[in-house]
């Protein structure tokens, strides 16, 4: 458990860092609670600043938000966000920017995990960040007309500009005498598109390219501008199709931290229990869908079977199967009660058992281990400067939850422990999710123990009139794939001023070029790629254009399988002939 | 290896048949289930609380006239997420347990419902009458012609 003295302590040693080494640069400092830091500074100090904190103190990037300030202050906002993991500090960087378009020196060349959050404020907000390394765009589509940017406040939320199509997106060159291997981008069964162009020689993966968001769908904007702050709940949820609890979760989080609310404490531990029911679907779900991309339907199908009674669980608890639609701002919107708790032990008990019975037999499958150990290889200090979190993170050895970390909801009432692994592969990020099942398991047993105890029924905070305008708010949950972390400036009518999403596959997708390391091969891509847990869209079609004859050549999604599977086959051909 | 192949074939044997026979069998929901949207015009009052939490805005009000209100759900973009049925007074709305509501027709989801409201004499906007007599006294109330 973190104490407060020691976040105090952390706060003094940043506070006192920053002002030190940029003096008058630095014009306030905010403090709102012992585990929050708002400090202002010049823009031109803003690397130096992003130095200190993220090489000097150790902190970890979390993300960088744009803002249009112009209706209050006349300029933009840039702020960056750091946390203190140790210490329970979440410690943001202010910088108010003038002019049009506004100018700020990018942190990416100190900062390497910055790099997609500062593409991003420069498209949607027209906020340049000097001296990035990677210009590109990245959010708006290809022929968005120059000069407008959808986030500003100036920019009505329904309106939709002309597309020049005869712009196309500028990809890197592939190196000399390699073969571009294009993943994606359009999918007609799966979800979430996007395009990965894999450069390769021969066989081996030798460098890569990424283009994403073609599903832009605006939702911050919508935050901002046409919901309140109760209806944002459900768009939250809604971000993602597997986790959506830990969205409205993390949003609600936020806007209860800038309103001063305090959640009654059996509304806290539902939100608990039901994360971490989310946690174990999520879990078992991204396990079957590994070893299917590996050729092990076995695995896939038993895996599946043992996660459909948590679905139906949650279907029991909350009324859906998926979109649980279980929170609001100040509390949660349904009881669990003493009839239910039952049924729910008896669920978990079945899939801890069975689990661990799945988990026994592929842990000793030996062509399944011989796929994942070794591939994949993601180093802990890579893992610091990409940003990864959650499970991707926790497979290098370095344990950071933010369940343990930042304690929210009811976790700092329950004990577990945080999963580690050493190997830094792709066994090691499979072996995590494994264990964090029983993890999970164990939190609901204590969960339920606490809702035994609690009176039934409170369930809401009082709220206040108005939620306070013009006021921070951030908090993070740990999704199954990682952090999650939400940041609200409230504003008028009801509604926040701005919203920012981090979802964790945002830091983790720029962490898999890493994990391409010298001697990866195609037949490896689909697992590493599964290995931080995306979406497996991606794999659904693909192009391979030999440059050296100039001929295309379509790969569909089973022709990619079949790459993959046809590895596993002959590694237990091998493994067999040499037993 | 052969070790853990025989433990796999256990696994799945003592899973034995897992799938259900949907839909040739039914498979009711069960209490609490978030399905089908009800509404019962008779306890709708036209306050339009529905349509002021509604995430999707399916629930949509136009005013035709001071004394006269449409209130039309579009509930093709229903999320059911069930907050209409939390902020009812009246119990007007509810989501029952029915599932299958796939349709080839739009109109299948669509509810219009036509209301009579008092208006009140100094914004000269709807309201809802706070009594039943006063209900009565509500321009049209009693008028059996299509206005």
């Amino acid at each position: 458990m973190v104490t407060i003295e020691q976040s105090t302590e952390q706060i003094n040693q940043a506070v006192a860092a920053l002002q030190e080494r940029l003096g008058e640069k630095v014009r306030a400092i905010e403090q709102p609670t012992p585990h929050r830091l708002y400090v202002t500074i010049d823009p031109d100090v803003v690397v130096q600043a992003a130095d200190i904190l993220f090489n000097d103190l150790r902190a970890r990037y979390l993300i960088s938000a744009g803002m249009d300030k112009r209706p209050l202050n006349g300029g933009f906002e840039v702020l960056h966000f750091f946390a203190f993991d140790r210490a329970n500090v979440r410690c943001a960087l202010v910088i108010p920017l003038s002019g049009d378009p506004p100018r700020i020196p990018s942190i990416t060349p100190t900062v390497p995990a910055a790099g997609w959050a500062e593409r991003e404020f420069r498209d949607l907000f027209g906020i340049i960040p000097e001296g990035h390394p990677d210009p590109r765009p990245l959010a708006l589509p290809d022929g968005f007309p120059e000069g407008l940017y959808p986030l500003r406040k100036d920019f009505p939320y329904d309106y939709k500009p002309p597309l020049d199509h005869s712009k196309t997106f500028p990809f890197k060159e592939p190196p000399e005498g390699t073969t571009v291997v294009t993943v994606g981008p359009f999918f007609p069964v799966l979800e979430e598109p996007s395009q990965w162009r894999i450069f390769v020689d021969g066989e081996i993966v030798v460098g890569w390219d990424y283009r994403g968001f073609y599903n832009h769908r605006a939702i911050e904007k919508l935050g901002d501008s046409v919901l309140t702050y109760n209806q944002v709940v459900f768009l939250a949820e809604r971000i993602c199709g597997i986790c959506g609890c830990v969205h409205s979760t993390s949003y609600c989080q936020a806007v209860e931290e800038a309103a001063g609310i305090e959640v009654p404490l059996r509304a806290k531990v539902i939100r608990t229990l039901i994360l971490e029911l989310e946690r174990i679907h999520s879990h078992l779900l991204w396990l079957g869908l590994a070893c299917h991309i590996l050729g092990f339907d076995y695995a896939f199908m038993q895996s599946w079977r043992i996660r459909e009674p948590v679905m139906w669980l949650a279907e029991y608890l909350t009324g859906s199967r998926k979109h649980f639609s279980i929170n609001l701002v100040g509390g949660v919107r349904r009881d669990i009660k003493k009839e239910q708790h039952q049924r729910t032990l008896e669920v978990v008990g079945k899939i801890e058992r069975e689990t661990k019975e799945l988990a026994d037999t592929l842990l000793n499958d030996m062509p399944l281990i011989a796929r994942l150990r070794g591939t994949g290889i993601f180093t802990p200090e890579e893992v610091r400067l990409t940003g990864a979190v959650g499970p991707t993170a926790r497979g290098s050895g370095i344990a950071i939850d933010v369940r343990k970390d930042h304690p929210y909801a009811a976790y700092d009432l329950v004990e577990f422990d945080v999963v580690t692994q050493d190997g830094c592969d792709n066994l090691a990020r499979t072996l995590v999710r494994v264990y964090e099942i029983f993890e999970s398991v164990k939190i609901v047993r204590q969960c339920i123990k606490m809702l035994q105890e609690l009176p039934e029924g409170d369930l809401m905070a009082e709220l206040p009139e108005e939620i306070p305008p013009y006021r921070h708010g951030m908090h993070a949950v740990e999704a199954p794939r990682g952090e999650v972390f939400h940041y609200v400036f409230t504003g008028e009518n009801n509604r926040p001023y701005r919203w920012r999403v981090r979802a964790p596959s945002y830091q983790n997708i720029q962490a898999v070029p890493v994990m391409f390391k010298p001697g990866t091969t195609i037949a490896d891509v689909p697992i590493t790629l599964g290995s931080v847990d995306p979406c497996f869209s991606c794999t659904e079609r693909m192009e391979v254009i030999d440059i050296r004859s100039g001929e295309t050549k379509v790969l569909t999604e089973q022709e990619l399988y079949r790459l993959s599977r046809e590895k596993t086959a002959e590694l237990r051909k091998q493994l067999e002939g040499g037993a | 290896m052969v070790d853990s192949k025989f433990k796999q074939l256990l696994l799945a044997l003592r899973a034995g048949k897992v799938t259900f026979a949907y839909p040739f069998e039914p498979r009711p929901s069960e209490p609490g289930f978030r399905g089908r949207v009800v509404v019962d015009t008779d306890k709708c009052t036209g306050c339009g609380g529905c349509a002021d939490v509604c995430p999707t805005r399916c629930i949509r009000i136009v005013d035709v006239s001071p004394t006269y209100r449409i209130i039309r759900r579009y509930l093709e973009r229903c999320i059911h997420c069930g907050r209409c049925e939390d902020v009812c007074r009246y119990g007007a709305v509810w989501l029952d347990l029915e599932y299958e509501i796939a349709t080839t027709s739009k109109s299948d989801l669509f509810i219009e419902q036509h209301l009579f409201m008092g208006s009140c004499s100094r914004c000269g906007r709807c309201y809802v009458p706070p009594n039943p007599l006063d209900r009565l006294m509500v321009v049209g109330f009693r008028k059996d012609e299509e206005v």
